[in-house]
């Protein structure tokens, strides 16, 4: 063997078996888009239980020649192409989630006050609106969707509902609603001192009533039976959420409702956040799609609260006992954060003013809401 | 733009819009008709739509046609959501005349059937096709062709006509059609919910009552006779000798005893009583503890 041959040879292997001379300025990119949502989640704590494994995702999935996303010889996936294929694309995981979510759950406040349940409707109107103003950039109907549940603040909601119209925004759509979801206190504040008095948001609200074990045992029946009976696109979301939420009511399967809320969420997680981070390969991602996607999910969640509040503010017009129009803002899905902000708010107005579990009425209404919004949208594509 | 510089040469392939909802349709011959099958734009599942030709000719293909071809200033991709076809019809009479039908549960009453011929001046026209409905959501377009008309894309009486054409929605009615249905569809489904629970809650709240109601009333406490007076087990201690919990039990029963709550006093702008600061400090502590419970859910 020769000198030349030699290097020949070595020239060969490293071209075809290493990474380095295969990686592209989109993957350099890329990794460093990584590295931020990694500092994202672990310095800053921005929604950390999926921003970590989705930074880690992006990161991981941008080296060249990284046998994770594609298919082997024998035509099965490669690692994180198996966890996307059966979590993601078979609609799996986004279904689990809603479980362990459900299992979670306490519907007491919202039961206690059902009329929040049209606050969640109205704080949806941002979904609709940013459904609208995508397809004047270019986006299809389906991507428009897709890229309108953002509002919803609903990460599995989003997922779902992505990866059945518009899987290429997978990632844009999920790093999207979770960036945004983790800055709910920042996003929230403004809107909702612009929308309200300093009257409006000292409104004391009557305590609510007890609610009993058995109403909360029988709600996730009523609901399951009313959803789906009006839109059956949304039953695998809402079946697992009220399945998730009739485990934990009926205290005889505590076992089952504590690996729910665990293990069963833990595990899921992981393989959801490196799914929907992976799907961010330079050559999908470096596009003005995902671009536009993050600027149109923070106009989404602006008008969605705009949405929340001024349904509370339409109500307060034919209710006797007025509603405070803090807790409008609650109606984004983002369970607890957006509760909690709407009673920090109040707490600045009044700080005898004790707006958190009637925050949480809305808060769980936005799930619902959230989750026939897409219910709506995949009716209407089928 | 900033990323486009980025970016190597190579990868700007990939900036390219993949046409993701791009229709190819698939055709069968099923007799004397031709079955096209697709998934539109904007629909996750496949429609058919039957062409037939009634009189005048013979019905010899059907294939699809590229509406990028066709595209002029006149018309918006978007409403085309089935893209085009090219009809192929033969033994036309010289001159003469042949009807055309398309059928589909796809259509609509406000679907319009357009038509493409580059050699006229204005290449689009709206067929004026009668939209006929057939029941179990059929619509059927009835359009009659001239050989070497307008209609017919070869520009020649020769006893064959190609059509190219498609069915044509207006995109932004549609859209804001679905857009009000839905979202006030959101609204509607909540709004049973909502009385949903309020009917179950109401009867809950019946159905706990009636227990309750039920259980018989206490008799009314006895006055206790008059005791005799005992005399003192043990004198009473003496304030240095109080232990300091004892004293802050004291303390806290005195104080609850003298708060407005006991004495009903009531605030005049509200019915809740007004709180002392020690039970203000007690909600806060509560609060916290349950802030704690939110704060273990979020993480």
């Amino acid at each position: 063997m020769s000198f030349e041959h030699v290097l020949e040879l070595i020239k060969n292997i490293l071209i075809t078996q290493t990474g380095i001379p295969n990686l592209t300025g989109g993957q350099g990119l890329m990794l460093c888009i990584g590295l931020l949502f990694l500092y994202l989640a672990i310095a800053k704590e921005y929604e950390p239980l999926l921003l970590l494994p989705i930074g880690f995702g992006i990161f991981i999935v941008n080296f060249p020649l990284a046998p994770l996303m594609g298919y082997t010889e024998h035509g099965n996936p490669e690692l994180i192409r198996a966890f996307y294929k059966y979590g993601v694309e078979w609609e799996i995981i986004p279904c689990v989630i809603f479980l362990g979510l459900g299992a979670m759950t306490d519907f007491g406040p919202l039961i206690a006050n059902p009329k929040t349940l049209l606050i969640g409707a109205g704080a949806q109107l941002g979904v609709f609106i940013t459904y609208m103003g995508t397809l004047f950039f270019g986006f299809t109907l389906k991507e428009a969707a897709s890229v309108g549940i953002i509002g919803g603040a609903d990460g599995p909601t989003t997922i779902y509902l992505t990866a059945k119209l518009a899987p290429h925004l997978l990632g844009a759509n999920a790093l999207a609603a979770y960036s945004y979801m983790a800055m709910v206190p920042l996003i929230q504040p403004p809107i909702m001192r612009w929308m309200t008095t300093h009257k409006q948001r000292c409104i004391r609200m009557r305590q609510l009533r007890e609610v009993s074990a058995r109403e909360k045992l029988l709600f996730p029946l009523i609901a399951c039976f009313l959803i789906i009976l009006l839109i059956p696109a949304v039953a695998p979301l809402m079946g697992m959420f009220m399945f998730g939420n009739l485990m934990r009511e009926s205290f005889v399967v505590k076992r089952l409702t504590d690996t729910a809320q665990n293990s069963l969420m833990n595990i899921v997680t992981i393989f959801l956040g490196l799914s929907v981070g992976a799907t961010m390969q330079a050559d999908k991602f470096l596009h003005w799609k995902p671009m536009l996607i993050f600027a149109f999910g923070l106009g989404d969640f602006v008008i969605c609260t705009f949405g929340g509040i001024l349904t509370v503010h339409i109500m307060n017009l034919f209710l006797k006992e007025k509603m405070n129009p803090l807790i409008g803002s609650a109606g984004v899905s983002a369970v607890p954060m957006c509760a909690r902000v709407s009673h920090s708010e109040g707490l600045k107005a009044d700080p005898e003013n004790w707006l958190l579990m009637h925050a949480m009425g809305p808060n769980l209404a936005g799930v619902i809401g959230s989750a026939a919004a897409a219910g709506m949208f995949i009716a209407m594509f089928q | 733009m900033a990323l486009a510089l980025l970016l190597p040469p190579a990868s700007m392939a990939f900036m390219d819009e993949a046409d993701r909802e791009k229709p190819k349709p698939e055709f069968t011959r099923e007799g004397d008709s031709i079955v096209a099958k697709l998934i539109p734009r904007a629909k996750s599942t496949s429609v058919t739509i039957n062409f037939a030709v009634t009189g005048g000719g013979k019905l010899t293909a059907v294939s699809a046609f590229d509406i990028n071809k066709a595209l002029t200033p006149q018309i918006n991709i978007k409403d085309f959501r089935s893209e085009l076809f090219s009809v192929t019809i033969e033994d036309v009479a010289l001159g003469g005349d042949a009807t055309l039908t398309v059928a589909s549960a796809f259509f609509t009453s406000a679907t319009c059937f357009w038509i493409f011929n580059e050699h006229l001046p204005t290449p689009w026209m709206d067929s004026q096709a009668e939209n006929i409905p057939l029941g179990d959501k059929v619509q059927k377009f009835i359009i009659r062709i001239k050989d070497g008309g307008p209609f017919d894309s070869d520009g020649a009486a020769n006893g064959r006509i190609i059509l190219v054409g498609g069915p044509s929605d207006s995109f932004w009615g549609y859209v804001l059609g679905t857009l009000f249905i839905r979202f006030f569809g959101v609204f509607i489904v909540l709004s049973v919910l909502m009385i949903g629970m309020l009917i179950s809650g109401w009867i809950f709240q019946k159905l706990e009552k009636k227990p309750e109601e039920a259980r018989p009333a206490m008799p009314p406490a006895e006055p206790r006779p008059l005791a005799q007076a005992q005399p003192p087990s043990r004198p009473a201690p003496k304030a240095d000798e109080i232990p300091p919990e004892m004293a802050a039990a004291i303390g806290m029963v005195l104080s609850l005893n003298m708060s407005p709550r006991s004495s009903g006093k009531f605030s005049q702008e509200t019915d809740f009583v007004v709180p002392t600061a020690w039970a203000l400090d007690g909600r806060r502590q509560m609060m916290a503890d349950r802030n704690m419970v939110f704060n273990r859910i979020k993480r």
